[in-house]
């Protein structure tokens, strides 16, 4: 059987890349090269005026070139090896023509391994595999051309191996489980993206299509000026053209234009989403054009968060966030890789999920709530603090503004609901292995965490809340923080005191 | 299997943080405060001074600067006296807390085995009263880390000393 063929395969020996692969080793190299040297070679042709000599020695040059890359990616495909030191229990890359390096990772660092396919990878048929490591030295390796079947057993080897020592702890429970790696569990359809596209998201989708027409209008302008079309007649179209009425057509053009990018960038980065069961791990799939594959390790998992909005409810779909340790790198954007997002499913897949990674649907437990002194804040800088700033600016400095001081009336409605919904939502919900927190106005988000995944607890009171035993709760994860505000100190402190035994007294590592 | 056992937890017995007697930071680090304070402070009466010598228009509210310079002094002195006096710290077996704060007082607590590394910095007039700075770091990130400064610099070697004992036991 297939099956069988993927654990046989011997890793122990140094081993190179997949041939075919040298072709995308090669085009990679090459647009490299071409994206640094494209601007100086397009000033050269553009400065000299003497046309014969130049084409042939830039034809010359690139051919040069050319040959000498191939060479270059030949001689490195040849020294790039990689292998698995089952005795020191390492993933081991060689590489480098002149300069040798050697990158080695423990296994059990590892966190993650993802198999992905760029458009080219697609055309020569290889994959790339990229393995995350955990720690406080971060290392990252990654394997350019590799063929499908090495790809799938190197990383049930990796992975396996890196949890070998977790499978024997008693609390994992995944050991008998049959591997059923190919029926996937969880597959979204399209009406279902449809359904997220329209439901989520609006914020991203309006930053993208906004930078766009800023674009468009930019371009335009350069347009205009370029072939010297007189400016004023173009302004008296647009006075004209911006009745009440033309505006309204615009703001809902605009409208259904956000919806309608919303729809595609979702179908594009969602296209054929699938979760798999493996055997110590869920195997995640998707994409249009970058099919991205990603496996996750229970254990690996920080925090589980997952929201709806009014519309998401309407539809029962729920957006699924689950956390992985982030390690602060300057760059945001490499943190959020290690989130993965599961756009749309219904309660009972988002039960089934919960089940794979930490055995059981967490209960709630006992609920806490916030004091009332929470919304009463709030109430004070939102609503009294700029209503009484906007009133006496309107009433009695400013006679001029009076007409609009009438607005004042729809911002305290909207905002007394948007904080009477903060403080409803605002709970913390706790037991023996879980701890729950809900909160959010427009998007519900509950966020799960195990309470051996806390790095770090604070309780903090303000000192004039020490009568009223009013306090405040921060647990540090590493994936962020959980903060429950204006809750009874009395039992926030027992709360402390209880994780604090509970993470001391425990065998269950975080990571 | 043998040494496992399963008794009820009375989570009212289990360990307060919130009694644990602290250790206050060092009386010498007080100094160390004052002198960055007086130099602070000094420089920002060169700055004052010489918005007086050179700007006519703010001569006439040189009192009012005087006062203000004076308040903004001893406020700041008080801030930092109180400051001072609800800082404190705590090695228990198996974490260390941190309490600190002017206005909230806040109490960290950070198990040894979730500790990821331990830094520990002198300053130039941390070193002059033989004080030093620990830093405890967690996966948490910065918010998930400890700054405990003001101990004196045996104590906080051998503080250093154990954790890094503990973590070594941890794995």
């Amino acid at each position: 059987m297939n099956k069988d063929n993927i654990t046989q395969q011997d890793f122990s020996l140094p081993q190179k890349q997949s041939a075919s692969g040298i072709i995308v080793l090669f085009v990679n190299s090459l647009q490299k090269t071409v994206r640094a040297i494209f601007i100086p070679i397009l000033l050269i042709i553009f400065k000299s005026k003497d046309s014969g000599n130049l084409a042939t020695i830039i034809i010359t040059g690139s051919i040069l070139l050319v040959v000498i890359l191939a060479i270059v990616t030949y001689l490195r495909y040849q020294k790039f090896s990689f292998f698995l030191d089952e005795e020191k229990q390492e993933f081991v890359i060689n590489e480098g023509i002149f300069n040798k390096s050697t990158l080695s990772i423990q296994l059990n660092k590892i966190q993650q391994v993802n198999i992905n396919q760029s458009l080219l990878q697609q055309i020569v048929g290889v994959y790339s595999l990229e393995i995350d490591t955990a720690g406080s030295e971060k290392k990252e390796a990654t394997i350019k051309a590799i063929d499908h079947l090495t790809a799938l057993a190197l990383k049930q080897r990796l992975l396996s191996a890196a949890s070998l020592h977790e499978e024997l702890s008693p609390n994992n429970k995944t050991v008998g489980q049959p591997d059923i790696a190919n029926t996937p569990f969880l597959n979204l359809s399209i009406p279902t993206l449809l359904k997220v596209g329209i439901t989520t998201n609006y914020g991203a989708s309006f930053v993208l299509l906004g930078g766009f027409i800023l674009g468009l209008i930019q371009l335009f302008k350069d347009y205009t000026s370029a072939f010297e079309i007189e400016n004023s007649r173009i302004d008296q179209v647009l006075d004209r053209g911006f009745s009440f009425f033309s505006i309204c057509v615009l703001i809902l053009m605009a409208l259904l234009l956000v919806l309608v990018t919303n729809v595609i960038r979702t179908l594009i980065k969602y296209f054929n989403f699938q979760i798999a069961r493996q055997k110590n791990a869920l195997a995640i799939s998707s994409g249009l054009f970058n099919r991205k594959n990603v496996l996750l390790k229970p254990n690996k998992v920080q925090l589980f968060a997952y929201s709806q909005n009014f519309f998401q409810k309407r539809f029962n779909l729920l957006n699924i966030k689950i956390k992985q340790a982030t390690y602060e790198t300057a760059d945001k954007e490499e943190n959020k890789k290690t989130d993965i997002e599961i756009p749309g499913c219904d309660a009972s897949e988002r039960d089934e999920i919960l089940k794979m990674i930490y055995q059981q649907v967490p209960p709630t437990g006992i609920k806490l709530i916030p004091n009332y002194r929470f919304i009463f804040l709030q109430i004070m800088l939102w609503i009294v603090v700029p209503v009484s700033i906007s009133l006496s600016i309107g009433l009695i400095f400013h006679p001029a503004f009076r007409q609009y001081t009438i607005l004042t009336i729809p911002y305290i409605v909207v905002v007394t609901t948007m904080l009477y919904f903060e403080f409803k939502r605002h709970r913390l919900y706790v037991n023996e292995e879980f701890i729950i927190k809900r909160s959010g106005i427009w998007d519900v988000e509950h966020e799960i965490i195990e309470p051996h995944k806390i790095q770090a607890i604070t309780a903090k009171q303000y000192f004039w809340h020490k009568k009223a035993d009013v306090g405040h709760l921060i647990l540090h994860t590493a994936a962020g923080l959980i903060h429950f505000k204006y809750g009874n100190y009395t039992k926030i402190n027992r709360m402390v005191n209880f994780w604090t035994y509970k993470i001391e007294s425990t065998k269950n590592d975080w990571n | 299997m043998i040494d496992f056992t399963n008794d009820t937890l009375d989570i009212g017995n289990l360990p307060k943080y919130e009694e644990v007697p602290l250790n206050a930071v060092s009386k010498n680090y007080w100094n160390v405060v004052v002198i960055n304070l007086i130099i602070f402070l000094l420089i920002l009466a060169a700055g004052l001074a010489a918005l007086l010598y050179f700007s006519v228009a703010s001569r006439p509210y040189i009192y009012v600067i005087i006062s203000g310079y004076v308040v903004f002094g001893i406020i700041l002195f008080l801030l930092y006296k109180t400051d001072i006096g609800r800082r404190g710290y705590a090695v228990r077996e198996k974490d260390i807390l941190y309490r600190s704060g002017i206005i909230a007082i806040s109490t960290t607590i950070i198990p040894f085995s979730r500790i990821q590394h331990i830094a520990l910095d002198e300053g130039l007039f941390s070193r002059m009263y033989h004080l030093g700075q620990l830093r405890i770091f967690t996966a948490g990130g910065s918010t998930g880390s400890l700054h405990i400064p003001g101990i004196e610099i045996d104590q906080a070697r051998q503080i250093k000393e154990i954790l890094m004992k503990q973590i070594n036991l941890a794995e």
